[in-house]
């Protein structure tokens, strides 16, 4: 039992260093909700908690932290979307939340060109955000990103580069200027 | 991880990024907290979904008891059925006179729901649609049966008006025979007086 105990007080001040990041990696999970990014950690050191979401030393705890925080919002998700339907069809359809905009409380001063990085990011399909947000966001390997996001490394890297040529183009469309114009040319081999 | 400088300006972004999001990012003591004070929450739930999920078990198992026993009640009733007629009609019927009929319609009765008693069944049986109709079937059949056996005895115990005729004071003689293996003077003794 106190074994058990020291585990979990461990754990906590390792998760604890690493909880800036988990916040914005649910935060990428979450389409940027904030609320809904809140309740998916909290949900994730629940299962913790409960040891329904065991760390056995396979891999990375940050890897494995940010794994189990995917599929949580993945799930959260699913449930939150289920609900909107029972809702519709008991035709008493509750207030929904918009997931993409920020609630007022936790609006922060963005630049313009901010705002546009994010409608970009948003346009973007979910696997290509992802691998993209664990790869510069985070500072992830390739390989690392993929296992977070249960992937071939093969996988992850034809996303990777299909994110990157995809937020390109959608930055030149929303004519980001950021004093320096984007190259036309990618570098194929810029990642190992 | 050599960056080119258009992956640059993309990592550029996403610090910039990350830094709002570290400021509106909410403490991890209180999300913490938070799930440690929801957590006794999921097990009783649990616990509440698992005991009734053991009831509604326990009650179709009991339902399912009670359904087999009338199944095998009624598969032993048939037999005792086939047998009843065929054993009072193979052995020679002694005479019964008309009052032997009631009692034994009482051993019948008597005999509860292990054999013939169907009619103490509905006392027992469950008032539901099913039951109702297996008891109504199972009166009919009882009816039936006791109609059967009542005709039979009366049969077996019915004698010839003219019965009486028959009968003579020298009755024991056509009636006995006389023991071969005895002395003669034995044998005579037997005989009736002859001059």
């Amino acid at each position: 039992m106190k074994h058990k105990q020291t585990d979990i007080s461990e754990l906590q001040a390792e998760l604890e260093k690493l909880h800036g990041a988990s916040f914005g990696w649910a935060l990428s999970c979450c389409r940027r909700d904030r609320a809904e990014a809140e309740e998916v950690l909290q949900t994730v050191y629940l299962k913790i908690l409960e040891g329904k979401a065991r760390y056995r030393g396979e891999s990375n705890l940050k890897t494995w932290l940010f794994a189990v925080i995917r599929k949580t919002a993945i799930t959260e998700q699913r449930k939150r979307l289920l609900r909107a339907l029972k809702s519709l069809a008991a035709s008493n359809p509750t207030p929904e939340r918009n997931s993409f905009a920020p609630e007022p409380a936790a609006a922060f001063e963005r630049s313009e060109a901010q705002k546009q990085f994010q409608r970009a990011l948003e346009r973007l399909p979910a696997r290509q955000r992802e691998v993209l947000h664990l790869a510069f966001y985070e500072d992830l390997s390739l390989r690392e990103a993929a296992n977070v996001m249960g992937i071939s490394i093969g996988s992850a890297r034809q996303h990777y580069e299909r994110g990157k040529r995809h937020l390109r183009e959608s930055l030149d469309r929303e004519e980001l200027d950021y004093g320096i114009s984007w190259e036309r040319k990618e570098n194929p081999g810029a990642v190992s | 991880m050599e960056l080119a400088g258009n992956e640059k300006k993309i990592q550029a972004l996403f610090r910039e990024l990350k830094l709002a999001d570290e400021r509106v990012a909410p403490g991890f003591t209180r999300v913490w907290n938070r799930a440690q004070a929801t957590g006794p929450g999921s097990p009783r739930v649990f616990k509440i979904s698992f005991a009734v999920a053991t009831t509604v078990f326990v009650i179709a198992l009991c339902s399912l008891v009670l359904w087999s026993r009338d199944w095998q009640r009624s598969q032993q009733s048939n037999p005792n059925v086939a047998t009843g007629p065929t054993t009072s009609g193979s052995t020679p019927a002694p005479p019964l006179a008309p009052s032997l009929v009631k009692p034994l319609a009482r051993p019948l009765a008597n005999q509860g729901p292990t054999q013939l008693g169907v009619a103490q069944l509905p006392n027992r049986v469950k008032a539901n649609r099913w039951d109702r109709k297996l008891v109504a079937r199972r009166q009919a059949d009882l009816n039936a049966r006791n109609v059967a056996i009542r005709e039979t005895i009366s049969i077996s115990s019915w004698q010839a008006p003219t019965a009486t005729l028959m009968q003579s004071p020298a009755d024991h003689v056509l009636t006995s025979l006389p023991q071969l293996d005895r002395s003669l003077t034995e044998l005579k003794t037997f005989l009736p007086n002859t001059p």
